[in-house]
């Protein structure tokens, strides 16, 4: 066996293992390798603060783990009536990383909090970026990492102060009752 | 060439195809019964789970290999083709038409009637929701009577829906929850609904779809299915008028014909498939198209035009539970014949409009973190309600499907091309249609306390119909009643396609009626 062989299978046999890290990296594109603060610091900084230190980080890896499931020319689903067939793109992943090499020596680079965010909204602003998506469009990291986590079903039951649980399956029963409130007494 | 014989050749594997197949299995054991679809057969329910959640992640299809790449068109045409259909992606709603909808002519002076009676349709409606499974609730008004209870007790409603209800009839409006082929109990070997949001590909299976009525019928061996195999043309006998062969060809053969030799022909294959393979198969006696004397093939494409209010709510409520549930009202259903004509649905969904995450706050300020969260919070503190309302309108001869020249498959065939058009009379009442549905969605918002954030029209035709339509008279439809085309003894069409007019709610238990109806006709003359 050819040495990039056993490499390709040996990523093959991993991108389908269940260890978010493992499959980043079979992926790949190694995203975000050697921007991993910058990942870390960008999550913090777009982020609700009570996520904390440590939640804000396991988001910068979950962000990292759906780059590592994207599929490049997967088929998208269909408007509808819509007889066309669309495909996704390319895997932002490298786009992603060149921009988190910017950000690191520019718009992250401050200690200051609100420095930080204050230079990302000139950022979103220079790339044309005006709202977030249900799903991260691969433009740019910014707008898609808080894409991807405000669409989330946490995100979701903090803004409602509710555990509604969005898009998760439930008995029929269940979803007659209020969800419970998330509002500490 | 290869060559097949059965004595029902169905073509088109659909919603249509696979309960035709099943209750002629069923009531004529002894025809044999072919079904050829041009997609693929997607018997991977255990999947299901996945598809659904690379769908929610990224936008990817939730039925993978749904389609064929060149097998297109213009206008509003599903892409699905595959065994199953676009029911494969259905959401389930299950209402029904109602009498109005086949009497139009001689009610009210519009369109056409029917060539059949409520009372004729009505058993086979019932029919329907007892194979595909059917939950649901009798509708308060007594022109909505069944000769058979629901299957399935009613689907419960959300909190969300126990609020949007209250709120909603207080503008004089009964609502009850939308009949929908989801189980509520364990039904026909498929489990009880787990609400998962996602009714359009459902991970559990209790959300009907066709193909497990194809994997039942394969495996009692009561079938035959060609999928993957595109038809290209129907063969009419050199003398006679009845067709001798359907001719098509396997994806992965394309230089190897394969002909279908059948006693009887049953075109199934949607709105949009169905006229398009009898225009393609013209020939010197039928230069239009078979079954085209009357010049009525891929004429009165139909459907219904459909009104959407978003209208905030002074309470709040949490979306993300089951937001494809509607309630429904059908106090718009009917309409006195000496009234001006209006008809339409009322359906109502909980919404997230206006109530997700947003980049810019009201100054135009990027938000990020706590203040992003709390915008949103604030939002969300009052709930919005989706109303959709499918009102009634009627197709001008000129709402066709035509052959597309310009766009061809990889065989040469060109492609349809639909253009819906309204007769004169529907464009004309449309303004007051218009009128009095937003007079409603105003009464529900002052009623119930609220206001309507935005009204929109759709600018296209929803659950498309016609192109086929039956009657009485050859001279102006192509097929009767039961389906058989006025111009070839053996050529039948089933399904959406025979509807003279789209009715004024989701079409799918009327389609589904229609073909059971043809089955048992077609069973007991073989």
């Amino acid at each position: 066996m050819r040495r990039r062989t056993l490499i390709q299978s040996v990523a093959g046999l991993a991108a389908i293992l269940p260890i978010p890290r493992v499959r980043a990296w079979a992926a790949g594109t190694a995203f975000p390798g050697a921007q991993e603060d910058t990942l870390r610091t960008l999550a913090a900084t777009v982020l609700p603060s009570s996520l904390g230190t440590a939640g804000t980080n396991e988001v910068a890896a979950e962000f990292a783990d759906w780059i590592a499931g994207y599929r490049a020319g997967a088929e998208m689903s269909p408007g509808y009536g819509t007889p066309r067939v669309r495909y996704k793109g390319i895997s932002p992943a490298a786009l992603f990383q060149r921009q988190l090499q910017a950000l690191a020596t520019g718009a992250l680079a401050s200690n200051d909090l609100a420095v930080r965010r204050q230079q990302l909204a000139v950022e979103l602003e220079r790339a044309g970026i005006t709202d977030l998506s249900t799903v991260p469009r691969g433009e740019h990291v910014v707008a898609d990492l808080m894409s991807f986590w405000f669409a989330s079903p946490t995100a979701h039951d903090m803004a409602y102060q509710a555990a509604i649980g969005k898009d998760r399956c439930r008995t029929l029963e269940a979803s007659a009752q209020m969800p419970t409130s998330l509002v500490k007494e | 060439m290869r060559r097949v014989e059965t004595d029902v050749c169905i073509i088109g594997g659909g919603i249509s195809a696979a309960l035709l197949a099943e209750k002629l299995s069923e009531k004529a054991p002894q025809l044999s019964v072919v079904v050829v679809e041009a997609g693929r057969r997607l018997f991977d329910a255990e999947n299901r789970l996945e598809y659904r959640r690379r769908s929610i992640a990224y936008d990817e299809n939730q039925w993978p290999g749904d389609f064929i790449e060149d097998q297109g068109g213009e206008g509003v045409i599903s892409r699905t083709m595959a065994v199953g259909g676009s029911a494969m992606h259905w959401q389930g709603h299950a209402n029904r038409f109602s009498e109005e909808d086949l009497r139009l002519k001689s009610m009210y002076g519009l369109a056409t009637d029917w060539p059949l009676s409520w009372s004729e349709l009505e058993p086979w409606l019932g029919d329907a929701e007892r194979r595909i499974g059917v939950a649901g609730e009798a509708s308060p008004h007594r022109e909505d009577a069944r000769s058979s209870p629901y299957p399935m007790p009613p689907m419960p409603l959300t909190y969300n829906l126990e609020r949007i209800k209250v709120w909603a009839e207080k503008a004089g409006l009964p609502f009850y929850g939308c009949p929908v082929a989801r189980n509520t109990v364990p039904y026909d070997g498929r489990s009880q609904c787990k609400r998962c949001n996602t009714c359009t590909v459902c991970p559990t299976g209790a959300r009907y779809s066709p193909d497990y009525t194809f994997k039942k019928l394969l495996t009692g061996r009561q079938i035959d299915l060609h999928d993957r195999v595109l038809i290209r043309r129907l063969v009419m006998h050199e003398t006679r008028t009845d067709i001798v062969a359907a001719v098509g060809y396997h994806a992965d053969r394309p230089g190897e014909s394969v002909e279908y030799r059948a006693r009887t022909f049953v075109l199934a294959a949607g709105y949009a498939w169905s006229p398009h393979l009898l225009l393609l198969s013209a020939n010197s006696r039928f230069p239009n198209g078979l079954a085209n004397r009357s010049d009525a093939v891929g004429r009165y494409m139909t459907g219904h035009r459909f009104t959407t209010a978003n209208i905030e709510l002074e309470e709040k409520l949490y979306p993300g539970m089951n937001a494809p549930y509607p309630l429904i009202s059908r106090q718009h259903f009917r309409c006195a014949p000496s009234a001006p004509y209006a008809r339409f649905d009322v359906q109502i969904f909980e919404s997230e409009s206006g109530r997700r995450p947003r980049l810019k706050g009201e100054g135009g300020k990027v938000l990020f973190g706590d203040d992003l969260l709390r915008d949103w919070s604030a939002r969300a503190a009052r709930g919005v309600a989706r109303v959709r309302m499918y009102s009634d309108t009627h197709p001008s001869p000129d709402s066709r499907l035509t052959l597309d020249a310009g766009t061809r498959n990889r065989h040469g065939d060109p492609m349809p091309r639909i253009v819906h058009k309204l007769d004169a009379a529907s464009e004309a009442r449309e303004p007051a249609t218009q009128a009095q549905i937003r007079s409603i969605y105003d009464a529900m918002a002052r009623a119930g306390g609220g206001r309507v954030l935005s009204v929109s029209v759709a600018d296209y035709q929803d659950h498309p119909a016609g192109g086929c339509r039956m009657g009485t008279d050859p001279a102006s439809s192509v097929c009767d009643s039961y389906g058989r085309t006025h111009d070839h003894p053996n050529l039948f069409v089933v399904g959406a396609p025979t509807l003279p007019t789209g009715g004024c709610t989701n079409g799918t238990i009327t389609f589904a009626g229609l073909t059971l109806r043809s089955a048992d006709h077609l069973a007991s003359t073989l």
